[in-house]
Formats: C-alpha cells, structure tokens, sequence
C-alpha cells in the first residue's frame, strides 16, 4: 500500500473548489447563526411574551434531532409545501439554523453575567433598552460567551461536510466524489482531514485575535 | 411649597406582600441638599429609586419640576430622567469602555449635544474632580474613589437638575471616602440640588440643608442637621443617633 502524493496534487483543484464551497457556506452560516443568536437571546433577555416561548421551542427543536434530518427536512421536506430552496441555500440554511439554536444558547449565557447595574446605570442615564442591548450589555457578554460561540462556530464548519448527503459539492462530497471513481481513500480522506484541521486552527486563531482585543478594557484587574 | 423642584405626595412601594415604603411626602426646593439617613431595610433606597423611577412606585407621585410622574407613565418618564442623575453603590461605570466614552455615550446617543462639544464638557468635568488625565483609562484601571468620582461627573454631563446618590461612599475602602465626599460637597456649593442617602452623618452635619430619618418605609423625623443631630424629637431618632453616633 503506497501513499500517492503525486495523485493529491493532480486533484488540487478538485480540492481547492471544494474548499472554497465549504468556507462559503460556512462563512454564511457563522454569521447568520450569530445574527439568530444576537436576536434569539435578546428575546431571551427581554422575557418577550410569545417570542420567548417560540425561541425555546426552536432551540429544544434543534438541540434534540439529528443536524442530517434536519438538513432532509429542508431539502426534500420544504419543497413538497412549496418552499423548495437551491442546494446552496439549503445548506446555508441548515447551518444556520443548527447552529443558530446553540448561538443563542451561548449568547443568552454570556448576556446573564452582566451585571443588574448596568441596566439601571443605563435607566438613570436614559438610555434606551435597544440602546442598553447594543452598546452595554452584548459588548460585555461577547467578552464572556466568545469561546462557547467559537466552539459552535468550529462544530458548524465540520459540519458542513453532512451538505454532502444533499449532493452539495463541498469538500466531503468532492473527495468522496474522487474515490468512487479513483478508489484512492487514504489520500483523500487524509487530505481533507489536514485541510479541515487547517480551516478550524485559522478561525481559532481569528477569535483569539478578537478575543485579545475584547480583552483589553479588562487586564488591569 | 410651590417653588419645589421635586414634589413627593404620600409615594408607597410594594414588593407582593410587603410594603417597603408606606405613603412619604417630601417637597425640596431648588438648591436644596437632602441628606437621608436610617437603619438598613427602611426603605431609604427604595425611596430614592422611585424617584427617577428604577423602581416603579405602587402608589402616590412625584412631580418633578412641574412633571408628574404616576405609576405606568412611560413618556413622562422619559422626559423626568433626563433631568435626573443617579450615582449608586457600585459606581456602575461601563466596563469595555474608557472613562471618555462612558462620559459622552448618552450626551451624544440620546442628541443633547456633538461629539466634540461632549468630549469638552467631559474633559471640564474630569479636570473639576482631578481626573483629567484618567480619560483614556478603562474602569478596572481606576481605584473605588475614582471610578466613583467618574460616575458622580458621567452623571452630571448630562446636565441634570437634581442628583440622586444611593449611598455613594458604602463600597469603597476608607482611604477614598473623603475624595469623593469632597466633590460632593463642591457640588452642593455650587448649587445643585441632591438627595444623598449615606451613613457618613459628618457628610450630613457639615453638608445638608435637611436631614430626614427614616424608618419602617417613613419618614419619621426632618429637620436641618444640627437641630436633628442635637435635639431629636422622636425617640425612635435618638435610638438610631445614640447607636450611630456612639
């Protein structure tokens, strides 16, 4: 059994599109699912009749079924009652709203650290609640919920590789795509593992980034 | 009184079964300095809380200015706050933000005034309590005493006509108390009119216009400081003074 190098490089573009596919729905995802986050747990913080119950749902919906029946349920689900999406956006979708459910999760806990004060210091300056939510209370709890939201962040871009079962021609599907007709497993399975692994290592190393710079007001304590 | 600035009639708060502060009346006249002081658990900070509506009250109003504010009037609220500044306990300075930016963040988002003209007011502000180098400095970089400091002129940039203070010098260490008691006495020499509840009775007998004691959610006694503190007339205030004042 020899490890075809040679065979990896020939199939570099194959490799590159899939990766592009990846990062672009990911990069979709991630920020539609810190958006849905953002809102979700501003409900949640503001106890919103009805929408509070609704966000519950949605999230216990999402956290308790499988991310492949959900992404079925979007694909082949919606379509039959006429809200067929593109194979693109039906993964944009799902992501989104997977990871959307646990956004809100780490969002709402980081917005439960701020303290009660700055709510009432916010009040006796007059300050608006919508002005309270984006200036005082989301920039203390991102501090706080940056390393939940990146860990959702990481599991949303591995698991951009289930769209593969939709037949979206990410990294997963091009490489199993190569070894239905290649039969070269082992250097494409390795490959896209070190290309994953690279992927997840640069949007860490972007958030500690962020996360050094968040961090600045606080070091002195 | 009808020259009062701040009009309280009969003001009563709740919390389910338990009436916290039970039917107060207070009037104070433009310039005047209110020191309020009681055993803890009298409903003092209650009190004051509903003065600019942190706490909703159950019952009563407060007319500030010629405004009533009744219990559910939000755009009447609205309006009373601006004119109010609170300083608490905790300072309760933004944490990611420079003093600075804590200073102009509600002069500037609420349109009273510019950027630059807030910034100036600040920096006139930080320079009358001695911090005007501590502008580009974050909270966690500033002691107790200074982040108070800040807190007492973050308030005042917005140009209030009564000033509230929730026992301003209780969480900081000794050393800084006297710091910030000294700024607030400039204030009351400038005019301002304050309501202070505190325990520092010295701040009391050398600064208030009024000393009004608390006690069980009313006020049981009000008089200027040195007729309270030398001649009580109720018995529940000479309690509270021979247990204070040792």
């Amino acid at each position: 059994m020899d490890f075809d190098v040679n065979y990896l490089i020939e199939q570099w573009p194959a490799l590159l599109d899939g990766v592009l596919m990846t990062l672009q729905v990911s990069l979709l995802a991630i920020g539609f699912s810190l958006l849905i986050g953002v809102v979700g747990g501003a409900i949640r913080l503001f106890r919103l009749p009805l929408l509070s119950q609704i966000v519950v749902l949605y999230v216990e919906l999402i956290r308790n079924t499988p991310i492949l029946v959900q992404l079925f349920f979007i694909f082949y689900g919606l379509p039959a009652v006429g809200l067929g999406l593109s194979l693109y956006w039906s993964g944009v979708l799902c992501l989104s709203l997977w990871a959307g459910a646990y956004q809100i999760e780490n969002i709402r806990g980081g917005l439960a650290t701020v303290e009660r004060g700055m709510l009432e210091a916010s009040r006796a300056l007059s300050l608006r609640p919508t002005q309270y939510f984006c200036l005082i209370a989301l920039p203390i709890a991102v501090r706080t919920s940056l390393p939940a939201s990146l860990n959702t962040a990481i599991s949303l871009l591995k698991n951009s590789s289930y769209l593969q079962a939709i037949g979206l021609a990410e990294l997963t599907f091009v490489a199993v795509d190569r070894i239905a007709t290649d039969f070269r497993a082992i250097e494409m399975f390795s490959a896209i593992c070190v290309i994953y692994l690279s992927l997840v290592a640069v949007l860490a190393l972007l958030t500690g980034r962020l996360s050094a710079y968040l961090q600045r007001p606080f070091q002195h304590q | 009184m009808s020259d009062a600035l701040l009009s309280v009639r009969d003001l009563r708060k709740r919390f389910g079964e338990h009436e916290v502060v039970t039917g107060v009346d207070l009037d104070v006249v433009q310039g005047e300095v209110v020191v309020i002081i009681g055993p803890s658990g009298s409903g003092k900070s209650t009190f004051i809380r509903c003065l600019n509506s942190l706490e909703a009250p159950s019952g009563g109003t407060v007319v500030i200015d010629g405004t009533t504010v009744s219990a559910g009037d939000a755009k009447a609220l609205d309006r009373l706050r601006k004119d109010v500044g609170m300083v608490f306990q905790d300072y309760t300075l933004f944490p990611h933000m420079s003093v600075m930016a804590n200073m102009t963040l509600a002069p500037v988002k609420l349109g009273r005034m510019k950027r630059a003209e807030a910034e100036e007011t600040a920096l006139k502000l930080l320079d009358r309590v001695g911090l005007r180098h501590k502008a580009d400095a974050y909270p966690s970089e500033l002691s107790g005493g200074q982040q108070q400091r800040v807190a007492i002129v973050r308030a005042l940039a917005m140009k209030p006509r009564l000033m509230l203070f929730d026992e301003p010098t209780s969480a900081l260490d000794p050393e800084t108390v006297g710091d910030v008691l000294n700024v607030m006495k400039e204030l009351a020499r400038e005019g301002m009119t304050m309501i202070v509840v505190t325990h520092e009775m010295g701040f009391a007998r050398e600064v208030a216009d009024r000393v009004v004691f608390f006690d069980a959610g009313k006020v049981v006694e009000a008089a200027p400081p040195t007729e309270l503190f030398n001649t009580p007339k109720e018995a529940r205030t000479q309690q509270f003074l021979a247990n204070v004042l040792h």
